[in-house]
């Protein structure tokens, strides 16, 4: 199941380590979340649904879901797909709800941390708003979940368009390697990773989070308080409602980009993508390069909706792009052993009798995502739903400023893009956040440098969604309460 | 909207909700009004036990009577209300507390209920995972037929059976107003409307006070923010409720899995304050972990806050006030409105159709504040 050759990626497999499933050794390699070992070494089912007892497999990859919750060394309820390996370490099942475990309690210290900024997301918005803050001179703390930053941006191996400021040409990776050295050459940023923000608390004058960092020892609470946070948390993927689409097999798109990109796994054999947006024609030919068989891609609407570039990459490579066609059903016992899709008409309803079946081992979802805002809405700020932002938004203004003074949104979370525009948009909150501290070195020109590449991005014909969004969110912004006048 | 009623209920928890249900079976044209969801209020987002163990004579009477109706509630609305009948273990911590207790469990007793003083080793049988010297008790009181229903089915069974009989519920409909002549109800007035009626039953929770001052009635309540937290779902571990009063904790394990619980803020002020606070979390988390210091290891997935309706004896206001005729009053319950229903809305209901009272009705009615010796609740928690 290991990728053993790759075009473009290689993977850092110099430490092995041995763990137990299940009381069955098994080995990995060292920076592997469990979830990505158990995968490589053939184990599809993590868990079983707590009602009907249906196998459960990898989904999403980044802790969003709950599909990999597993006991890890006596301690139930483990998102073993954000949590690294480790030598020695008992991995199992569990039989249905977790069984708590009876060990001492030893109660770890809570540490308090005050700091000027705090961005919430080690991703590409994340990473440019910590970079740009701590450039103008503000002391920044970085928290992101994942067990390393990067975000997705770590999982893209395409090249990027737009200028060439904007890093045009570049693979997403290349891009990840560099926004992670200058964090980490910037003695003004700390980085904590495997930490994840729960909580967002009133408190005068200052923002309140608490987090948990995760610990090999043990968890430990963070009180951090701040004069202007940053919300870069991204968004979750979406799902599809169709039998079958909880079978092991059944992967979100990043789910797949993580198993191949970051850990060197398989997802399986033979891929139905579902979805032919920009991320649906990237992960199928990043499946093709991980020498995975891509039977099809299939998207209910009636042309394609990603960049031509990527899906005649595609078509040259043999993968039909199969419009106004979707999946009606996954079938299997365990695991997926096959789909079944069909045309569609012009309402989305299947056509009887176009019914395909298809023997594959993973199905694949590319049908969008939505912004993460739970932190935000712990904060109260006024947000709206807008159908171009992918779901729910906190309404923000053209300098990334919600509602409520000194939190700002950037990335995915302010509404659906993409990397580039949110690397744009975590720069410009990063610099707007620093300069209402009183840090303006050259804050100012970046500021307007940004706002022009965004408006310049969103200028184009793959731009006009976003540019509605944001439209919409200034116009929510400009009317009362429960504005939705748009 | 129906511009005319015999009777309108101001609040849409399970107090109104039941009372629909039990007006409408006996063919009384019933209006409930709620200026949000069903279970919007305190009945959502409460805790949901049910206790019989109780210091005053007519709560532990109204529970009694409750229980008895919640066993059967299920085949009564043919719907499932969730309930499950684990006990409640109340902490007894010093000699004091355990005069208390004997006294009120010799009261409980004496009311047909069976339950029992019970030392340390009898506390560690019924839930294992307490640490008896980590929650510093000496005793504990048990009866194993408290327990606790789901606030949202049994809600959701009375209203649907409401319905059934006739009942409307109208959902985001705001009461503005209350207008009367002389001292007669003429009409409520609401953000959709005018509806005529002669009766109005204000199961409003902590907004009851406003309802009521809508006509010049003072009633003695104030809102109280309680906080209470859910954990992650975890294997089956005990089933009752384990309270104390000293330390202000309540806590079980719902049929899921997950343990549910809160605890008061001893510096809590009243008012509308509904933000939840990270006091309240590590309090909790502290005082839990005293308890069963194995559920360390157990997430919490989340935490709210809600209100209780207090009133300086921490005892309901019911029935009918004097001055106005046709104005009922059915709260200040003091976060016990949900296990105390069953019997306060039968109660009520009788009252309402046949004009039947009671003692209870009588010493739980408003005017026994005007009385300076008041007998006050002593048994609250949370």
């Amino acid at each position: 199941m290991r990728i053993t050759q790759h075009p473009i990626l290689e993977y850092d497999r110099r430490k092995e380590v041995r763990f137990t499933f299940n009381g069955k050794q098994m080995n990995a390699f060292e920076g592997e979340s469990i979830a990505a070992a158990l995968h490589a070494n053939g184990v599809m089912t993590l868990s079983h649904s707590l009602r009907y007892d249906r196998p459960r497999g990898f989904f999403c990859g980044i802790g969003k879901c709950s599909s990999c919750f597993m006991t890890v060394n006596h301690i139930p309820n483990i998102r073993t797909c954000i949590v690294p390996v480790q030598q020695q370490m008992t991995v199992t099942e569990q039989e249905k709800l977790g069984k708590i475990p009876c060990t001492p309690f030893i109660p770890k210290k809570k540490e308090n941390i005050t700091r000027e900024i705090v961005v919430v997301g080690g991703g590409p918005a994340g990473m440019c708003a910590a970079l740009a803050a701590a450039e103008q001179g503000a002391s920044v703390l970085l928290i992101d979940e994942n067990n390393a930053p990067g975000g997705q941006l770590v999982k893209q191996t395409h090249k990027f368009f737009g200028s060439t400021e904007e890093k045009a040409g570049t693979r997403g990776i290349d891009i990840a390697k560099e926004l992670l050295n200058g964090l980490k050459n910037k003695k003004t940023i700390e980085l904590r990773t495997s930490t994840t923000v729960i909580g967002y608390y009133e408190n005068e004058h200052m923002h309140r989070v608490i987090a948990v960092r995760r610990l090999i020892q043990g968890d430990q609470l963070l009180e951090i308080s701040c004069k202007k946070m940053i919300v870069a948390c991204g968004a979750m993927e979406n799902l599809l409602a169709f039998p079958g689409n909880d079978l092991p097999g059944v992967y979100g798109a990043g789910g797949v980009q993580t198993l191949m990109n970051v850990y060197g796994v398989k997802p399986g054999d033979t891929v139905v993508m579902v979805g032919a947006g920009n991320v649906g024609l990237i992960v199928s030919y990043q499946l093709l390069q991980a020498r995975v068989n891509v039977d099809r891609v299939v998207e209910a609407m009636p042309r394609i909706g990603g960049y031509q570039v990527h899906a005649a990459k595609l078509r040259r490579c043999g993968v039909p792009i199969c419009t106004s066609s979707t999946i009606k059903e996954a079938f299997g016992k365990n695991h997926v052993e096959g789909a079944i899709v069909t045309k569609v008409d012009d309402c989305f309803q299947p056509i009887p009798g176009t019914e395909e079946t298809i023997p594959c081992d993973t199905i694949c979802l590319a049908v969008g995502l939505t912004p993460s805002i739970r932190i935000l809405e712990q904060a109260k700020v006024r947000s709206e739903y807008i159908p171009e932002a992918g779901g729910t938004v906190a309404l923000h203004n053209p300098f990334l400023e919600t509602t409520k003074n000194g939190l700002y949104v950037a990335g995915d979370a302010s509404g659906i893009e993409e990397a580039s525009t949110a690397m744009i948009e975590g720069e410009l909150a990063g610099v707007s956040a620093a300069i209402s501290l009183g840090y303006n070195k050259n804050g100012s020109e970046v500021q307007q440098k940004c706002k022009n590449a965004l408006q310049l991005f969103r200028s184009g014909p793959f731009g006009r969604i976003p540019k509605i969004c944001k439209e919409k969110i200034s116009s929510c912004l400009a009317c009362e309460e429960g504005g939705t006048q748009y | 909207m129906t511009k005319k009623t015999d009777v309108v209920i101001i609040g849409g928890g399970i107090n109104g909700c039941s009372l629909a249900y039990q007006l409408a079976k006996q063919d009384i044209d019933v209006m409930l009004l709620e200026r949000q969801h069903l279970c919007s209020g305190g009945t959502g987002r409460c805790g949901a036990g049910i206790r019989q163990q109780w210091s005053t004579k007519e709560n532990a009477e109204l529970a009694i009577q409750s229980v008895k109706i919640f066993e059967q509630l299920d085949k009564e609305l043919n719907a499932e209300i969730g309930l499950r009948q684990g006990g409640y273990l109340i902490a007894i911590h010093d000699e004091k507390e355990l005069k208390q207790a004997e006294k009120n469990v010799a009261l409980q007793k004496s009311l047909g209920l069976q339950v029992s003083v019970i030392g340390p080793d009898e506390i560690q049988k019924i839930v294992p995972i307490l640490d008896i010297k980590g929650m510093r008790a000496i005793a504990a009181t048990f009866c194993p037929t408290d327990g606790h229903a789901d606030p949202f089915k049994t809600t959701d069974a009375y209203a649907q059976a409401a319905r059934r009989h006739g009942a409307k519920l109208q959902t985001y409909t705001k009461v503005t107003g209350i207008k009367k002549k002389k001292n007669t109800i003429e009409c409520v007035v609401t953000n959709k409307g005018k509806i005529k009626t002669s009766t109005v039953i204000n199961a409003a929770g902590p907004h009851s006070k406003e309802i009521a001052e809508m006509i010049n009635i003072k009633l003695p309540i104030k809102p109280l923010r309680k906080e209470i937290l859910v954990t992650e779902r975890v294997q089956p571990l005990f089933k009752p409720m384990v309270i104390s009063f000293t330390d202000g904790i309540y806590f079980s394990q719902q049929e899921g899995g997950q343990i549910l619980g809160g605890i008061s803020n001893p510096n809590e002020k009243n008012g509308y304050f509904s933000d939840p606070t990270f006091f309240f979390l590590q309090h909790m988390a502290q005082t839990l972990l005293r308890y069963a210091p194995s559920l360390n290891t157990v997430n919490v997935i989340r935490q709210w806050t809600g209100y209780y309706d207090m009133t300086p004896d921490a005892r309901p206001i019911l029935g009918e006030v004097k001055g106005v005729s046709g104005f009922l009053q059915c709260n200040g319950f003091s976060g016990h409105g949900f296990m105390l229903s069953p019997m306060v809305t039968k109660l009520l209901t009788e009252y309402i159709v046949d004009g039947k009272t009671s003692e209870i009705l009588h010493n739980l009615s408003l005017d026994r504040f005007t009385d300076k010796n008041i007998e006050k609740e002593a048994y609250v928690v949370g």
